[in-house]
């Protein structure tokens, strides 16, 4: 069955430490620039995760992420470089096109920023498996009832997918069109989609009732099968992030005093 | 110790203007097996719902009249608590795995980690589960990669691990090919010799006939008759409630043999072998 899932096992050191530790890198990776208001902090954090991702042996399936935020950011720095209100000074000029110092430093923030924040959650993503990321969170005390919704979309949409092939071809086999351009596409997906929503419905109620007669809204206190995903490193990890974390907040609280 | 004692049940569905149960009355004594049988609409699915709480505790809709499971009386308690006493398998095996666990062996654990059960006995009850319903060498499989009968064995497996003094199998093998249902149907029988009492509803009448202690007979919502199978299947109105009586029964009519002793038709091979040679034909 196709996963929906980023994550993949490489035996690495990120693979084996608990989720927690992830999360916590990710809030220092995104609060620390912010409280520092430095890009060179971001630039840091950036050069943390590609070392960590590096190691994990999964930098190359970072790369569809950051190719499809790469456009984006692309338009961004072209609409800030040319319009940005303050631009005065010329940096760049292509013709009759003239790109300003002042919207391309602008840009270049948010470029690193978003840069920042999608490889910290890589570092999550790619390496947890997301059952582990939840289980431990519900052993902290979230509700078991969103951490099963959680981990069970990861399952539930491939098996919606499936049943939208099975549903597609035999559409097609009473003579529907399903292919062509535009317009076929569009007039095919009514007849196909109803189906799939009325027997993800019932397939909804069903699994409803069997979650319940195996005693999902017990109220006693829930057991594991599974060991907590953690190693010995991992205390020290998280509080070392935590200390810089609340370093950060101190210092910038000083900053502000003075 | 599992007794079922059932007095003047009736239901309707929130939505629905007719009872969809219509004055139950009747006792399963433990270690039983009882089938129930009925056409289509005939509100087996329901009776089997009410017996495990999920009428009306999950539906809601208007109640009446009582189901005890021993002195536990369905109406005030909890389905998490009811599950412990009675576990119900549903017709559509896909549909009721969790889908939040990646292997058999972990599916099997999710009902025994919502009771609170401690790691140990845990492994402990899901290796005898999976034994007992021959399914150990898929433990690490993917739940949605079994083929059907492996499927409907592991939701077996997975209610059969809550140890629940009463199993409910609604239409187990309605969605299955001959070989999966085959399957279940030893699983079952394992269960059955093991002092499980075993409520099956059921339309193949001649596994109800072979493995049923009893049988209950539904129309409409109401409840026809609750008797052997002999009894049942010699019935002259059978047709009219849309039940067709097991091959062997219908033999013994056409051929107008009834067991001398019973004074019933014959409902399994073994009774119309045994009829037919100790007559002499």
């Amino acid at each position: 069955m196709k996963s929906i899932s980023l994550y993949e096992e490489k035996n690495s050191v990120l693979n084996a430490i608990a989720p927690e530790t992830k999360i916590l890198y990710i809030a220092a990776a995104l609060l620390l620039p912010a409280l520092f208001g430095n890009k060179m902090v971001s630039l840091f954090f950036i050069i943390c995760s590609v070392t960590l991702l590096a190691i994990s042996k999964v930098l190359k399936k970072t790369l569809p992420l950051l190719g499809v935020s790469g456009f984006i950011l692309l338009t961004v720095v072209i609409i800030q470089g040319l319009f940005r209100a303050g631009n005065v000074t010329p940096f760049l000029t292509l013709g009759k096109v003239i790109f300003y110092r002042e919207g391309l430093m602008f840009a270049l923030k948010i470029v690193i920023n978003v840069i920042n924040i999608l490889l910290s959650f890589c570092v999550l993503i790619l390496t947890t498996k997301p059952s582990d990321l939840i289980e431990n969170l519900v052993r902290r005390g979230f509700s078991p009832r969103f951490g099963y919704v959680f981990i069970s979309v990861f399952q539930i949409i491939p098996q919606m997918t499936d049943t939208m092939q099975t549903i597609t071809d035999a559409q097609r086999s009473r003579g529907m069109e399903t292919e062509g351009n535009l317009f076929v596409r569009i007039r095919a997906f009514i007849p196909l989609i109803s189906p799939v929503v009325m027997s993800s419905l019932i397939n909804t109620k069903e699994r409803a009732l069997a979650l319940e007669v195996r005693g999902f809204s017990s109220k006693n206190k829930k057991t594991f099968i599974n060991d907590e995903k953690k190693i010995w490193v991992d205390r020290y990890l998280q509080a070392g992030i935590l200390i810089l974390i609340a370093a950060g907040i101190i210092w910038r609280i000083a900053a502000c005093l003075r | 110790m599992s007794e079922i004692t059932v007095e003047q049940l009736k239901y309707r569905y929130p939505s629905s203007e007719h009872l969809a149960l219509d004055g139950f009355t009747f006792h399963i004594k433990t270690g039983e097996f009882v089938g129930i049988i009925g056409r289509n609409g005939s509100g087996k699915s329901t009776l089997c719902q009410a017996l495990a709480g999920l009428v009306p505790h999950f539906y809601k809709g208007a109640y009446g009249g009582k189901v005890l499971l021993d002195d536990l009386e369905v109406r005030n308690t909890e389905i998490s608590r009811l599950c412990k006493k009675a576990g119900i398998v549903f017709q559509n095996p896909f549909n009721q795995i969790t889908g939040s666990k990646l292997s058999v062996f972990e599916e099997i654990a999710f009902g025994l980690e919502n009771l609170g059960i401690p790691k140990p006995e845990m492994q402990q009850r899901i290796e005898e589960a999976m034994e007992l319903l021959g399914i150990s060498r898929f433990r690490d499989r993917n739940p949605f990669e079994l083929s059907g009968g492996q499927m409907q064995r592991m939701a077996i497996a997975s209610v059969l691990a809550m140890k629940p003094d009463i199993m409910i199998l609604d239409e187990p093998t309605s969605q299955l090919d001959p070989q999966g249902r085959e399957e279940v149907y030893q699983a079952v029988s394992m269960l059955a010799e093991k002092g499980i009492t075993i409520i099956l509803a059921e339309h193949n009448m001649e596994k109800i006939a072979y493995y049923c202690d009893r049988v209950l007979l539904l129309h409409d919502g109401r409840q026809i008759d609750f008797d052997t199978p002999q009894k049942i299947f010699s019935r002259e109105d059978l047709e009219q409630y849309g039940v067709e009586a097991p091959v062997f029964s219908r033999i013994g009519r056409a051929l107008d043999k009834k067991d001398t002793a019973t004074g019933c038709y014959p409902v399994t091979l073994e009774e119309t072998t045994a009829l037919f040679l100790g007559t002499g034909v």
